[in-house]
């Protein structure tokens, strides 16, 4: 047997955690430290973050575009506040997982469906089934609110022993973080994964993922049903954080945002939702304070200079300029 | 005597008015190395199509071992044994050569669904795609990404995909296209290294190759088998000098 190649010992390694992998983290910490006054900011910055890593499950990895995510957003956000609101189940990590379930069960039977299509014909299908829920969550107003939604929803303290904080958000915003960190160990080991290989490799080929003799449509459905599990997830965190749930969980400005946060910070590399939402969502958050009028402009700007030079996102350009520091030296005598 | 490995009956397809394959009843034996050569247009991969199932024919059957296929999706066929190359690259061109050979080797040894544990672990589908790599001697390519490769090295990592789905029938969509001669003897090499167990057949222009690799030749015409048998009695034939061999042997 011969010594191993060195891409081969790379690829046995890759899974592996990096250091600056904690960085996020110890960054989430900080915060809630040293921002005691804006962790409502902060968990609704935590919430994005989970739904863009959702996002970029299927978009980044798969390849299935979809402007439809929000309804599994959506799905979660409701199941929680219809629960709590009809049927007294307030406990929140029971509620957590209710939601996981409908939205998976959600986008499994969609998926099934609409994952036969490809391109733009699948986009507008997702869009579809999206319109198609919050059309119903607008009709159905004895069941969910109609337009004016759920407010004023009480939940019972986590664990049985911390109350959500409606003032300072501390509870809600730890209780966020932990539930994050959770679904991104599960995200991350499905990206490493062969599995994860494979959807990878049905976005870069898929004539060649069924001649390689791969179950295609099995894997595509099985992702998005996981994925539209992880925004559930994401939906109910909301629903706990704010105590309310309104149609606004389930329209396309909240499908179309969350694709534009993942764009910007870099898709299917994982910590593109964390650099893209936190990058989007704190500009906006300090620029409508500025400017209260006009600070979707600078939002815009951002955007075009993205695409225009940077369309592998904010961890794109990261990832150049450690290319070309890398070339210069070894350039270097 | 045993059956063939595969074989169509009366197999047929049309696209709208368009015959592409008509009536072609064709059979490859185990351990066959057959060609299969005609015109531009003949209707020879579309042949390579119906036999892995990325094309379902309008009419007739295609055989495995016997056993009728003809329903059956492409990926299926794959796991009882059929892989092919196409005629223009089929790659993942993100990834890295051993990347793409990984993902292959993962789906023949039933680890692509697997979720929870690292494709880094898989030590075994690591180790076969080196050898792949060895085989088709890519090492010093083996962490680049496929895109960036010449064409010619790219063609050799189809070539490996294939074999690393250890198949049963090889179906060659004209290998050698786009190989610089300096470098087909790699392929040659691979090409006459392959386990005698498994059926291969050949699309080729190149009649040097094909003349040194066959034992059995089928010529395509026009959507219909033309002639077919051994390379000597091919060679000879006058209608298939007059319909294609002619200006090849004599270029």
């Amino acid at each position: 047997m011969s010594a191993m190649l060195p891409a081969a010992q790379a690829l046995a390694r890759r899974h592996r955690l990096q250091w600056w992998e904690a960085l996020p983290w110890v960054a989430a910490l900080l915060a809630f430290y040293l921002f005691p006054n804006h962790l409502a900011f902060g968990t609704q910055l935590l919430i994005t973050i989970l739904f863009a890593l959702s996002l970029d499950l299927v978009l980044g990895y798969a390849g299935i575009v979809t402007l439809g995510h929000a309804a599994f957003f959506g799905a979660g956000a409701y199941t929680v506040g219809m629960l709590a609101q009809h049927a007294g189940w307030n406990e929140p990590l029971t509620g957590l997982a209710a939601a996981a379930l409908v939205a998976g069960a959600i986008g499994l039977a969609s998926g099934f469906v609409l994952l036969r299509t490809h391109g733009l014909t699948l986009l507008m299908l997702t869009l579809c089934t999206m319109v198609l829920l919050e059309e119903s969550a607008n009709m159905g107003h004895r069941y969910t609110g109609g337009f004016d939604g759920m407010p004023g929803l009480l939940f019972k303290p986590l664990l049985g022993a911390f109350s959500f904080d409606p003032l300072y958000f501390r509870t809600q915003y730890l209780y966020v973080l932990v539930v994050l960190l959770l679904c991104f160990v599960l995200v991350r080991a499905l990206v490493y994964s062969p599995f994860g290989q494979s959807l990878t490799g049905i976005r870069e080929n898929l004539l060649r993922m069924h001649a390689v003799g791969a179950p295609v449509r099995v894997r595509l459905v099985v992702v998005y049903a996981a994925s539209a599990a992880i925004a559930g997830v994401a939906g109910g965190l909301f629903t706990h954080a704010t105590q309310y749930v309104n149609l606004a969980t389930l329209g396309l400005e909240r499908s179309a945002g969350v694709l534009i946060m993942l764009i910007l910070g870099g898709y299917g590399r994982l910590y593109g939702a964390f650099v893209g939402a936190s990058a989007y969502m704190v500009l906006e958050h300090f620029l409508a304070k500025a400017y209260p009028t006009a600070w979707q402009l600078g939002v815009g700007v951002l955007l075009v200079l993205v695409a225009l030079f940077a369309s592998n996102g904010i961890l794109g350009i990261a990832d150049s300029l450690r290319r070309r520091f890398a070339e210069r030296a070894a350039a270097r005598p | 005597m045993t059956p063939p490995l595969l074989e169509t009956r009366g197999l047929c397809k049309s696209f709208g008015a368009l015959e592409v394959a008509r009536e072609i009843n064709f059979r490859l034996e185990p351990g066959a190395r057959h060609a299969l050569i005609g015109p531009n247009g003949a209707g020879k991969t579309t042949l390579v199509n119906l036999l892995t199932g990325l094309h379902a024919p309008s009419r007739g059957a295609v055989l495995l071992g016997g056993e009728d296929v003809t329903s059956l999706p492409q990926a299926k066929r794959v796991k009882r044994g059929v892989a092919r190359t196409f005629q223009i690259n089929q790659l993942f061109r993100g990834l890295t050569v051993l990347e793409n050979l990984c993902i292959a080797v993962a789906e023949r040894l039933g680890a692509g669904g697997s979720m929870l544990r690292p494709a880094g672990r898989r030590a075994d589908v690591i180790a076969e795609a080196s050898r792949l790599i060895e085989t088709l001697r890519l090492e010093e390519d083996a962490g680049r990404r496929v895109g960036e490769l010449p064409y010619g090295r790219q063609r050799l990592v189809e070539i490996a995909i294939a074999l690393g789905l250890a198949p049963r029938v090889l179906l060659l969509d004209e290998p050698a296209a786009g190989i610089p001669s300096a470098e087909s003897h790699i392929l040659l090499d691979a090409i006459a290294a392959l386990p005698a167990h498994i059926a291969v057949l050949i699309i080729e222009h190149d009649m040097d190759l094909v003349f040194r690799f066959a034992q059995r030749i089928t010529v395509m015409v026009s959507g219909a088998i033309f002639a077919e048998g051994s390379p000597a009695e091919i060679a000879g034939n006058r209608e298939v000098r007059a319909v294609y061999l002619g200006s090849a042997l004599d270029a």
